[in-house]
């Protein structure tokens, strides 16, 4: 509770898709994207590569955050910083990221620890999960975390898709495997489900980015086959995300 | 004793005149003196040179100088001295004896009443002494003058004592009258604050002598007592409030005892207190929740100890306005940050501030939250006074001087200068030093000398602690209990960041302190600036306070509403009444004080103002209140509450049909309170008064002088009298001492 903030901490091991370490990627910033490390289904913290809490890292992460530096006039540092459930140093980093929710496996420890972060003013960004398992998955560890919050609908009165940009026209961001199957979709999740938790004075504490892949969007927004629209709208989709994490 | 060696009464020579009344002139007297004197030396040097041995050098001198002052003391008899003094001529004059009617007079004094002690001094001879000489016209002397036949009328039972307005009254009426003296019987204690300069003015200029005799005990008994309640007049509902109860005690120094403060029969806050030694004030501060808005009434009271004798003294009550408005702060934060958005949930269940913000996200984009309608803040910030200036303070974040005009500058200026509005800086990146604020017309504002370089704000951490002043203050006051407080403070998780903001300025207040490395930097400092405050807060990473803490800890929240609410809890609105007394304790009269401002607040008198008043038993009454051709923007007005109760007065300023502002002001009147305090007899007023105007303070033992004494007074039909000096025994002691003490020199010199 006392300890200072940890500096940049790096998982070379656990990489999904590398990318060069920026020369200021040290630097102490006001934000920092963290991204959440959870132990998996099944495989614990190691599973393919390095597990599925490592799905597009570091690339999506260093490449969005490059999108904040020049959209935002928020202070970003240039490299992600990844946290984990497992101790209170997580509640230095007030905005946090995890993907592939629908595989992740949470202790009861780390089921507190995420509701106590939430309650406090932390913010969730979850992504990169699809279909009806990985949903149920999900599903089943957050009414863990909070038994008492239902989980809602997003509409476009919602001040998270205003708070920047205005997104009243969202649509389903397909991950690089559309580039093999010609699917925008994965498993069976079809529609795009933008969904959330609010605390007890209607503040969204998670966001929820169900049947959709943002992080490949940030993590290919250079490749040239990546459809521009799906990379714009993933962007404006974080950036505002954040802005609410920062104002609400 | 000195009127046996003197021959007459001291006061004789207090008042009187030394004259010579011999027929000779005084020139007369001092030529003969010289050539008797000188006579002397003359024979007495011419005989030196016979004289034997022991006679020389200074002793010749002493020897003349002996013989020359009895000289000087017969020719100074020969011509008569005398006192010449006025005497108030006998049955031609009125002697006013005024007794204290007051309920203060039923206390008792070793078993008897002081009612009862001053009918007994009365009627022991000392009115059958001055009847003898003068006409006596006796009076009660309580909350009004009046007159009666008999000491035994008085009934000890009149709520209030004026001392000043009785004796304003006699004076005058010995305009008419051939008033002689005044003869004041009191324990001294006055309901109105004392005898004011006016009535002691005129009591000397028609030469009315007041003599006084003194009851009540100069030593106080067993027994505690509330002298004084500082409390604000007027708070935010749901705001912290504290009030400083003084009080002292007699007979139980060292002891406990309970100080509670109870609104309506509910408790607001209690604790024990430890005693001080006997009649020293003691001042503890209680803490309390000003609650849902109203005019309310606290009752302060110490629990009695067992044994005190006057438990009247005990409680005392204040008056407090809650007001139900709403305090509007603008937030300006020049990119998002944390602490932003922390503050914002601090705040968040503070009904009674709204915290509009305005953030700059982007280069080119401001979100606004907060906002009252679309309009507000649409432009970014205000560019002109009546927009800016509808805010009660004012935080600028991490923002750059830059980012605002020449003109916001200056408005930002006269909004904590003429405004009254509240300002705070928070630390930033782009904030003070980063943002060129030290070089600014603005840094005048700033309880700190913020130094002139670069490279002040630091991404690491620090640690708060609370300094003596900040102890002291509510803004961080987390638990009330002081010492609890100080402990909580030493266990808060570190500060994500801090900036050097340079040394505070002469009348600022560092109420908190920060450790970054080996550094002791100041991290909360406040001043006081025009008509309103500024404050610097030299970290932006309070937010660890929050999520670093247990999640039901409020340390956070409370630090940070406490802050807002001292921020903009006391900025004016355009209309300020206000009394110098909201508490009249037996006197109604009151006076009223509007101060009137413009849209841009600058003093404004064009307008009628006027006051509402509703009082007890359906009470209405509506006052104009006049400007003060003297200070623009002030209107006065006089009104007398005639009815003990509870009073709200709404100041209305109209210009036409048109409302300037309004304001509420809550007054109460209390019969027959005051006189249970203090009730110990003010010797010292008495003292004074008598010494002021003449008179004398007279001690019991010596009241068989009084009828005699009080003659001696130029007020009345008087007759000047020479009082001879001659005969005086205390001169021909004084010729004998001189002879024997010559005699005794001359033998041991061996000259006899």
């Amino acid at each position: 509770m006392f300890a200072f903030q940890r500096g940049f901490r790096s998982f070379l091991e656990e990489e999904d898709n590398p990318a060069p370490f920026p020369v200021d990627g040290l630097e102490k910033t006001e934000f920092v994207f963290a991204r959440l490390r959870y132990p998996m289904m099944r495989n614990g913290y190691f599973g393919r590569a390095g597990g599925s809490w490592a799905t597009d890292y570091p690339k999506a992460d260093r490449q969005f955050v490059q999108g904040v530096r020049r959209l935002t006039r928020i202070h970003t540092r240039s490299t992600e910083q990844v946290v984990d459930l497992d101790s209170d140093e997580i509640f230095n980093w007030p905005w946090i990221y995890s993907t592939e929710v629908g595989r992740w496996d949470l202790n009861d420890r780390q089921v507190k620890r995420l509701r106590e972060y939430l309650l406090k003013g932390g913010f969730m960004m979850t992504d990169d999960f699809h279909g009806t398992f990985e949903w149920d998955v999900f599903i089943a560890s957050m009414q863990r975390v909070f038994p008492d919050r239902p989980m809602v609908e997003l509409d476009n009165k919602e001040a998270v898709f205003h708070v920047l940009y205005d997104l009243d026209e969202r649509f389903q961001v397909p991950g690089i495997q559309m580039f093999f199957t010609g699917n925008i979709y994965e498993n069976d999740g079809i529609e795009a489900r933008w969904r959330g938790i609010h605390d007890e004075k209607g503040r969204l504490m998670v966001a929820i980015c169900h049947n959709m892949d943002l992080g490949d969007a940030w993590e290919w927004a250079d490749h040239p086959r990546y459809p521009e629209k799906y990379a714009s709208l993933a962007y404006r989709v974080g950036v505002n995300y954040i802005i609410y994490a920062m104002t609400h | 004793m000195f009127e046996l060696l003197f021959q007459h009464s001291p006061s004789v020579f207090a008042k009187g005149e030394f004259v010579l009344l011999g027929s000779m002139p005084v020139w007369v007297m001092v030529l003969l003196g010289l050539l008797i004197a000188g006579g002397l030396g003359w024979a007495i040097r011419a005989r030196l040179a016979k004289a034997p041995s022991g006679v020389s050098g200074v002793r010749p001198v002493i020897l003349w100088a002996l013989q020359s002052t009895v000289v000087a003391v017969v020719l100074l008899l020969l011509w008569n001295p005398a006192m010449m003094v006025s005497e108030l001529k006998p049955q031609q004059n009125i002697v006013a004896v005024l007794v204290d009617d007051s309920r203060s007079m039923s206390l008792t004094d070793d078993g008897k009443t002081l009612r009862d002690r001053a009918v007994a001094v009365l009627e022991s001879g000392l009115l059958a002494g001055l009847e003898k000489k003068f006409q006596i016209r006796l009076y009660r002397a309580a909350d009004t003058l009046q007159r009666i036949a008999s000491p035994q009328e008085l009934t000890a039972a009149r709520p209030a004592t004026r001392l000043g307005d009785s004796l304003k009254q006699v004076a005058s009426e010995s305009a008419g009258l051939p008033i002689g003296a005044v003869m004041l019987l009191s324990d001294g204690s006055d309901n109105s604050g004392g005898i004011d300069l006016d009535t002691i003015a005129e009591l000397r200029n028609r030469r009315l002598p007041v003599h006084t005799i003194g009851f009540g005990k100069l030593k106080p008994g067993r027994d505690l007592e509330i002298s004084d309640v500082q409390l604000a007049p007027r708070a935010m509902a749901d705001s912290r409030l504290a009030a400083q109860v003084t009080f002292f005690q007699h007979g139980y120094a060292g002891q406990k005892a309970k100080l509670s403060l109870r609104e309506s029969g509910k408790v607001l806050a209690s604790q024990n207190v430890t005693l001080a030694p006997d009649g020293r004030m003691q001042t503890e501060t209680m803490l309390f929740n000003a609650g849902t808005a109203a005019a309310k009434s606290l009752h302060f009271s110490l629990e009695p100890l067992s044994g005190e004798e006057n438990q009247f003294n005990n409680s005392t009550t204040r008056l407090l306005n809650v007001e139900a408005g709403k305090r509007r702060i603008l937030y300006v934060e020049g990119e998002p940050r944390w602490e932003f958005k922390f503050i914002r949930r601090a705040h968040q269940d503070d009904r009674s501030i709204q915290l509009v913000t305005m953030l700059r996200t982007t280069q080119n984009k401001i979100y606004r939250q907060d906002i009252d309608n679309p309009a507000e803040l649409a432009e970014g910030f205000p560019g002109r006074v009546e927009e800016l200036f509808g805010y009660h303070a004012l935080i600028i974040g991490s923002v750059e001087l830059g980012y605002f005009t020449s003109a916001q500058q200056e408005l930002i200026r006269q909004f904590v200068d003429r405004r009254g509005g509240g300002l705070l800086l928070l630390a930033g990146r782009a904030a003070l030093s980063e943002g060129g604020w030290a070089k600014s017309s603005l840094a005048e504002l700033l309880p700190v000398s913020l130094p002139d370089r670069k490279a002040t704000f630091h991404r690491e951490p620090a640690t708060a602690s609370l300094t003596p002043a900040g102890a002291e203050s509510l803004i961080c006051r987390l638990v009330e209990d002081p010492a609890r407080n100080a402990e909580r403070w030493k266990k808060m998780p570190h500060l994500m960041d801090f900036q050097e903001i340079g040394e505070p300025k002469p009348g600022a207040a560092v109420l908190m302190d920060m450790t970054a490395g080996q550094r002791k930097l100041p991290l909360l400092v406040t001043q006081n600036y025009g008509r309103g405050r500024s404050a610097v807060m030299a970290s932006s990473g309070t937010w660890r306070w929050q999520m670093s803490q247990p999640l039901e800890d409020q340390t956070h929240e409370m630090f940070w509403q406490q802050l807002l609410r001292w921020l903009a809890s006391d900025t004016p609105g355009r209309v300020v009444a206000s009394t110098p007394r909201q508490m009249l304790f037996d006197d109604g009269r009151l006076a009223l004080t509007a101060e009137l401002r413009d849209k841009n607040y600058l003093p404004a008198s064009d307008a009628r103002v006027e006051a509402r008043i509703l009082g007890p038993e359906g009470l209405a009454a509506q006052v104009e209140l006049t400007p003060d051709a003297s200070n623009p923007g002030l209107f006065h007005a006089d009104w007398a509450a005639e009815k003990p109760g509870s009073y709200l007065a709404e100041i209305l300023a109209k210009r036409g049909d048109e409302e300037v502002g309004r304001d509420v002001l809550t007054f109460q009147r209390q019969d027959g309170v005051a006189e249970n305090f203090r009730t110990g007899q003010n010797r010292e007023l008495l003292e004074k008064l008598a010494a002021q105007t003449g008179g004398r303070y007279w001690q019991m033992e010596e009241l068989n002088k009084l009828p005699g004494e009080i003659a001696y007074s130029e007020a009345g039909i008087t007759v000047r009298q020479a009082k001879p000096l001659w005969s005086m025994p205390a001169i021909f002691l004084f010729i004998l001492l001189v002879k024997a003490v010559e005699w005794i020199l001359r033998r041991r010199w061996g000259v006899v």
